[in-house]
């Protein structure tokens, strides 16, 4: 299972869908993935930063959802205090 | 006469009572709800630091208080997190040489504030350095510690 987690103050909220439901063309899956892709863009259009995390590997920024990554996690708008 | 206004003033005073306790019940209840949301919360970040970080990364912040993260794009550079609140330092070589004050706009529990600062230095450098306050240190200090 992939997950999208999304840092709040409820701590993150975690939506996950199935990447080999997805490539076999399974609904469920299809709409899973779909509802993290509309929650992607509605976090990156508030200002949030998206990034895609590997294992053992530094976390690499993305601006666009990747429905085949494993672990996204995205980070509300940092400013200066 | 007297006798009415008595009973008027005695109901108003009645009423006021049965809303005071009404209000101070449903203040109760909404602060024994917050408690709970922020300890839940707390715990969810703690067990997404649990995933997102190495054994390692995991037993210096548990141990040192702070997690250290290497810049992707200077060598010598490391960027200390506090566990806690307080200034990201900035380290060249060992040798503390600024601070940073940077944070997400919203509330966040403290691991995901930790995980929140390691993301964007690993993943967008320039953009976070670019958005903190940069307090330079005047004489910059070594710190023992940062050589082990």
């Amino acid at each position: 299972m992939a997950v999208l987690r999304v840092l709040s103050r409820q701590g993150d909220t975690a939506f996950e869908w199935d990447v080999a439901g997805v490539r076999e063309g399974n609904a469920e899956a299809s709409a899973a993935v779909r509802e993290a892709e509309r929650i992607f863009a509605e976090q990156r259009a508030r200002g949030a930063t998206a990034f895609r995390l590997w294992p053992g590997r530094p976390a690499e920024r993305i601006d666009s959802f990747d429905p085949q990554a494993e672990h996204i996690v995205i980070v509300p708008r940092v400013a200066g205090g | 006469m007297d006798a009415a206004a008595d009973m008027l003033i005695v109901e108003f005073l009645f009423l006021v009572l049965c809303l005071a306790i009404l209000v101070g019940a449903r203040w109760s209840r909404q602060h024994a709800d917050d408690e709970l949301s922020h300890r839940e919360a707390q715990e969810r970040a703690e067990a997404l630091l649990r995933i997102v970080l190495t054994e390692t990364e995991y037993a210096q912040l548990g141990e040192r208080g702070y997690l250290e993260v290497r810049s992707p794009s200077q060598p010598k550079r490391t960027y200390r997190v506090p566990q806690g609140p307080g200034r990201v330092a900035v380290h060249e070589g060992g040798v503390e040489v600024e601070s940073l004050c940077v944070a997400p706009v919203e509330w966040l529990p403290s691991g995901d504030i930790v995980l929140a600062h390691k993301l964007m230095i690993e993943g967008n450098e320039q953009e976070y350095l670019r958005r903190a306050n940069h307090i330079r240190l005047r004489a910059p200090s070594r710190t023992p510690i940062a050589e082990r």
